[in-house]
């Protein structure tokens, strides 16, 4: 009788999960869109932080009602890349990120298979002669901001250290060290270019420090700056590698 | 048998039938049109519901989950604590809001405006002129909960058909700007035919009317001035259509309506409370003296109503510490210093650096600005029977300055090598053949979590009921009225906005009147027209700049109006919300003994948890909720930055 009671729960139970199962009419997305956002100035792929912003995309091939946009996060290596999109049509933008507004949406990409689309942009600042330099457990850190063109350019906010104990470091960054002792001596300006650094092209250089860093450690650190727009995303300098003995 | 039972059935049967006839009846427990417009009863039954559902950020708001929550955490969950006012359970700003979209209840005022005047000949004019205006009012208030978070919303004025077709029932946004126009015009309406009656406890007149309009127009006009530095106008095409954002030349017209609206108020029947010679007390019992003569409309608690209807509230069992003060969960939200010092402080550092010498912990009360004590409780302040009793932990010698601590942390050599002691609840330690006890009794205690722990050296007094028996402080148990408008904050609206249109003295005339009644040491300060983009919480940089007095103005707000649910709407509509809270790491007030010397000192230290506050630029504009859009594409483009 038990046996019985069992075996028949056993069957319900077993009933009511392949009851559930049924093949979809529709299949899984699989289309791949890839590419690079490229620096105009260094041809280069634009020194990003992971999760900082997106390539926006809009599916045209939906035509029921107008479609709100879908976001495309670019790496920290300047790429993005998604495989699983339902093929179609879709316009391409590249939005909020720290560079001069792009107002041009490529239109009507046909993503079908595989698609590649690379963005040119043109970043408000580059961060040049990148320095890092240890006094004990100290770290210092120095670079210099060049802003190419500076007509209409927002103002200055400010020049902050990012530091981080895996090879992802920046402000999107799961991994950034987000602490007081380094986020307080970030170097804050909230000027214009011409207030701050004059009729020059590039700025004096900024040193950040001292930040405290442990012995044993190995941190990976950079620099970012940024500018008043909506966004106030950073261009970044290059990732380096600091051992602390 | 038989036969008899199928004879009932045939009669029962007869009688249902017969029956039939009379269902089609009025229903007598439902009140209809006629019985609540036609009569001014039936009309304060309708316009009830409405009151209860006014967004009004109170003891009941969550501040990323709504209105009425009906949820006993409801102060960890508060505004202070989403924007860093409270040291508090750690709630970050969520830009996307909590989709509030109050289309129905207005759908309610649309339908007694629209159908009101077939009652007209039941009223004498001027009660029928009332009650009109009371519903502009109401109406006003629920599109001034969405223009402060949207901008631009759809402005809709008639009760629309629900068959009628898309094209009537999708509605396009707003601008921004006939928005702002349209909570005016209703407002003004509602002062124009609202009696001056302030009799009635709770419900409008035509100054509950005035008092909304100065506040909201001071909104209108600070977005219109100060969005343009957001920048928003480059790439955003909510703001290029004039959604989501005014023009600067568009903001001295709301000004000007906001100063009219505060003369409005002031040809009423309100002062700034007066009636104790104590300035603190004075201050404390303001927010609860049911005839204070300073209260322009309350929204009201009943302890005694039944349960489930957010009529009742927790504020007392959750701001006080138990199981002194409170027999509930207790306390978790704390004053950081960078609040308490934008009130006179006594002297805690020496000009040489080092830190004062106190012979009582409660002693940093003397030399403070009485209203900052008439928001906060200090260590030595009473409550319930109980004294506050506030202290961090002992140093065996403090030998240096108070930057030696380096903000508190473990490592610096002045905390190192067992010289500071910190400890948990109840914790003693023994110097020399002394006991002493590491902590106060109400915190700051190393081994507990955030409640009942006084990080930092103070707790929140405003709106705290000293009354209440420490037994009876529990859940559902307090029912104080939320003061939604006093005249103190039509002051402060109104200096405001005349220091924005240029009339500096005359904006200092009414601080003189706040700093006065509040005890400040200097009461009309001399106006400082130096220019500076640096703000005084966080020491912000602005992405603009202002001029001193006016930072000092909105200081004053702060100062006046703590805890009151003012702050996250204020440094969101000067538009420096994500600079002052751009990795805000609260400061935290806290006091030691000095062992070897038997003396108290208090530093200036980070906060234990590393909390920090950050708002990005989203945060200026919820995003219109995303089902709406779905519903209706009309609503696009969606605000900035989503």
């Amino acid at each position: 009788m038990k046996k019985l009671i069992i075996y028949s729960i056993l069957g319900v139970m077993l009933l009511s999960v392949t009851s559930c199962y049924k093949a979809d009419n529709w299949d899984a997305p699989s289309v791949r869109v890839h590419g690079r956002v490229i620096d105009s100035y260094t041809g280069e792929n634009l020194l990003s932080s992971q999760n900082d912003w997106s390539i926006r995309i809009w599916e045209r091939s939906w035509t029921a009602s107008e479609p709100t946009n879908q976001n495309l996060p670019v790496k920290q290596d300047g790429s993005y890349n998604n495989s699983k999109l339902f093929a179609g049509t879709y316009d391409m933008l590249p939005y909020g990120g720290p560079f001069w507004p792009v107002t041009d949406t490529v239109k009507n990409v046909a993503f079908n298979g595989t698609t590649e689309q690379d963005f040119t942009v043109t970043p408000y600042l580059q961060l040049l002669d990148f320095e890092t330099r240890l006094e004990g457990t100290n770290l210092f850190m120095s670079c210099r901001l060049k802003a190419p063109i500076r007509t209409g350019l927002p103002n200055l906010v400010e020049v902050k250290p990012f530091l981080s104990l895996t090879t992802f470091c920046g402000a999107g960054a799961n991994s950034n060290i987000d602490i007081g002792e380094y986020s307080n001596k970030r170097i804050q300006i909230n000027k214009s270019w011409q207030d701050e650094v004059g009729d020059s092209e590039t700025s004096n250089v900024y040193t950040i420090g001292p930040l405290p860093v442990k012995a044993g450690y190995t941190y990976y650190v950079r620099l970012g700056a940024n500018v008043n727009d909506a966004n106030r995303k950073y261009n970044y300098t290059e990732i380096v590698r600091v051992d602390v003995p | 048998m038989k036969k008899r039972l199928l004879a009932y059935i045939a009669l029962l049967g007869t009688l249902v039938f017969s029956q039939c006839r009379q269902l089609d009846l009025e229903p007598k427990g439902i009140m209809g049109e006629p019985e609540l417009f036609g009569t001014e009863y039936g009309v304060k039954m309708y316009f009830t519901g409405l009151y209860n559902w006014l967004p009004i950020e109170d003891f009941q708001y969550y501040a990323n989950d709504g209105y009425r929550r009906n949820d006993w955490a409801t102060e960890k969950n508060s505004q202070g604590a989403m924007s860093g006012e409270y040291f508090n359970t750690w709630i970050s700003v969520d830009n996307d809001g909590f989709g509030y979209w109050p289309y129905d209840r207005i759908r309610e005022v649309n339908n007694f405006i629209q159908s009101f005047p077939n009652y007209k000949d039941k009223f004498p004019d001027e009660t029928f002129n009332k009650l009109l205006g009371e519903a502009h009012f109401l109406r006003a208030y629920f599109y001034f909960g969405m223009a402060k978070r949207y901008g631009g919303v759809p402005i809709v004025t008639e009760v629309q058909n629900p068959l009628a077709g898309p094209e009537v029932l999708n509605v396009s946004r707003n601008t921004e700007y006939d928005t702002w126009k349209f909570i005016h015009d209703d407002l003004q309406f509602a002062i124009d035919n609202m009696s001056d009656d302030t009799k009635e406890t709770g419900r409008a007149n035509k100054y509950v009317a005035a008092a909304l309009m100065s506040r909201a127009m001071l909104y209108a006009g600070s977005v219109a001035k100060y969005t343009e530095s957001l920048g928003f106008k480059a790439t955003e095409l909510a703001t290029q259509q004039g959604l989501a954002g005014m023009e600067p030349s568009q903001a001295n017209e709301f000004f000007e309506y906001a100063v009219a609206a505060g003369k409005v108020v002031e040809t009423g029947p309100f002062s700034l409370y007066n009636k104790h010679a104590d300035k603190a007390t004075n201050f404390a019992s303001l927010f609860l003296d049911a005839s204070s003569p300073e209260t322009i409309f309350v929204k009201e608690y009943n302890r005694n109503s039944p349960r489930g209807n957010a009529l009742q509230h927790n504020y007392d069992a959750l701001m006080s510490p138990a199981p002194d003060m409170s027999s509930f969960v207790g306390a978790e939200s704390f004053v950081p210093l960078d609040f308490m010092e934008l009130y006179d402080m006594p002297a805690y550092t020496n000009p040489d650096g080092t830190p004062v010498r106190f012979d009582n912990r409660g002693d940093i009360r003397d030399g403070m600005e009485p209203r900052a004590r008439g928001t906060m409780y200090l260590d030595g302040d009473e409550l319930r029977g109980k004294t506050f009793s506030i202290q961090r932990g002992i140093y065996r010698t403090f030998d240096g300055v108070a930057t030696d601590i380096q903000r508190g942390v473990n490592s610096a050599p002045i905390n190192s090598n067992g010289n500071r002691i910190l400890g948990g609840k109840g914790w003693t330690t023994e110097i020399n053949g002394v006991t002493y006890t590491i902590t106060g009794a109400h915190g700051n205690f190393e081994d507990q979590g955030g409640e009942n722990n006084a990080f930092g050296s103070a707790f929140i007094r405003k709106y705290i009921n000293p009354d209440m028996p420490t037994a009876d402080v529990r859940d559902w148990r307090s029912d104080q009225s939320w003061v939604v408008f006093r005249l103190g904050e039509v002051y402060l609206n109104t200096a405001e906005a005349l220091y924005e249109l240029g009339q500096r003295e005359e904006a200092f005339d009414y601080i003189a009147k706040i700093r006065e009644r509040a005890g400040a040491k200097v009461v009309r300060p001399a106006i400082d027209m130096t220019m500076t983009n640096i703000g005084s919480i966080n020491k912000a940089n602005y992405t603009y700049s202002l001029e001193k007095s006016l930072q000092f103005i909105r200081d004053e707000r702060q100062r006046e109006l703590y805890a009151e649910n003012h702050w996250w709407w204020d440094i969101r509509r000067w538009r420096t919300a994500d600079q002052i809270l751009n990795n805000f790491r609260q400061r935290l007030l806290s006091c030691y003994y000095v062992a070897d010397e038997g003396k108290y000192i208090y530093l200036d230290e980070d906060n234990r948890f590393n909390r920090q506050w950050n708002a990005s630029k989203s945060c200026y504009y919820e995003p219109i909720p995303w089902g709406e859009i779905g519903k209706n594409n009309n609503l696009l483009p969606q605000n900035p930055l989503y």
